[in-house]
């Protein structure tokens, strides 16, 4: 029998014509601006490596990058532990179990943009829940657009808010998984239960954890509806993360050749890291 | 003061032999390479053509091209476990090779300058020890 089809491939067309419409000519054209300037009407002279060693040597690039890292390990920090947390705390027999993950499973479905505007509304000082309540009930000074510690506070928790059900939903999965068998032979020889945790679940979920740290880390790296429309950046540039100003250096500033190197180093860092993870979880496997 | 004042009355011939007679006028065209890969590859056109670019592409993509030739002759991808402890094949290595170059090259041009002749000799060793060693 015949187990090779080069028809196959015909199947695989349609994909590879759309990646190329929505990737490879978008990013070749990214790589032709990073190297010229523009007035616009589609004029373009030579700038030769000129924008890349101005971004490299930017501060403002330094900054929004150091805050975009800064952000995603923050989130990574929190995220990560509080998944894995709640998932070994939800039920895994019974009624409770669909409920549970239908409740988790809410944050994830509600748009961008509308958790951006739900937190702005939230967070507003004379008619927001959490901004009332903080500020004329419990006495706390906080106002999101005048404090960079409470703007980064709202960012982060409103990102921890939206995201930490996928790591619960992942873990819960990997949990799930683990047959009976293990706990049966855990409970014969006495383990504890951080023995269990460390020993047998810890290890199974490895899996399924690289995988929500690889997604929560691309998410987060390259984050820009929520902070934006959370906060557009500021109070300053405090909470400007790196998509953030590229989009102001982009279309703000009409910028076209700084802001297409700026993505491409943008690019290359991604592209890195994604490179490490998969590296590491193939790694296991072997 | 007389030699001021000749000085002054010679000037304009100065400055005109040094080309001021030119202002307004366009340059004569003269061929440079430097120009001819930088240009405008289609004039109007937004994706921006230039002969650097797309000879850039056209190799990453000759040597994607190539990698698919050697796979189809010797196919397997010569997987084998590297200095790193993965299990890479030529496509893999290659990837590597190009990322790790990208890295040379920003650094290089973050941290020294634009003359990119150094950093392309580290670019050729690094892939020579990617093809040889990850």
């Amino acid at each position: 029998m015949r187990t090779h089809n080069p028809r196959g491939w015909l199947f695989v067309l349609p994909v590879l014509v759309l990646v190329a419409f929505n990737a490879l000519i978008p990013l070749m054209t990214v790589v032709n601006y990073s190297v010229q300037e523009t007035f616009g009407n589609n004029q373009f002279f030579w700038a030769g490596l000129r924008w890349f060693e101005e971004i490299l040597r930017s501060e403002r690039f330094h900054a929004a990058l150091g805050r975009q890292l800064l952000f995603t390990a923050t989130i990574l920090v929190i995220e990560i532990p509080l998944g894995v947390i709640i998932a070994l705390s939800m039920p895994r027999h019974g009624i409770w179990v669909p409920v549970c993950l239908v409740l988790m499973a809410l944050p994830l479905l509600i748009p961008w943009n509308v958790v951006g505007a739900m937190w702005n509304i939230f967070t507003l000082p004379k008619i927001g829940l959490l901004g009332y309540t903080l500020n004329s009930v419990l006495g706390i000074d906080y106002n999101m657009t005048q404090s960079p510690t409470a703007a980064w506070v709202t960012v982060i928790t409103m990102d921890v808010w939206h995201w930490t059900s996928l790591v619960v939903l992942l873990a819960y999965a990997g949990l799930i998984s683990i047959p009976p068998a293990y706990y049966q032979a855990a409970k014969i020889d006495g383990a504890s239960n951080w023995s269990v945790f460390r020993y047998i679940q810890l290890p199974k979920m490895n899996r399924v954890l690289t995988i929500a740290v690889l997604l929560r880390f691309m998410d987060s790296f390259n984050i820009y509806t929520e902070p934006f429309v959370l906060t557009g950046g500021g109070p300053g540039n405090s909470t400007t993360l790196l998509s953030i100003d590229l989009v102001k250096v982009a279309l703000g500033q009409f910028d076209l050749g700084p802001a297409a190197a700026m993505s491409l180093i943008y690019f290359a860092i991604a592209l890195a890291v994604s490179w490490i993870f998969y590296a590491l979880m193939t790694r296991d496997r072997q | 003061m007389r030699k001021t004042a000749l000085g002054v009355s010679i000037l304009p011939t100065i400055a005109h032999a040094q080309g001021w007679g030119n202002v307004g006028q366009e340059a004569p065209q003269v061929f440079s390479w430097g120009q001819w890969w930088t240009e405008p590859l289609f004039s109007g056109f937004w994706m921006a053509w230039t002969r650097a670019t797309l000879a850039f592409f056209l190799f990453v993509f000759g040597t994607i091209l190539i990698l698919t030739f050697i796979e189809l002759r010797w196919p397997g991808g010569r997987e084998r476990r590297g200095v790193l402890g993965l299990t890479t094949t030529r496509g893999d290595r290659l990837f590597v090779a190009l990322l790790g170059s990208v890295y040379i090259f920003l650094a290089w041009i973050g941290l020294v300058g634009t003359i990119l002749w150094a950093p392309l000799a580290i670019s050729i060793v690094w892939l020579s020890f990617c093809f040889w060693k990850i």
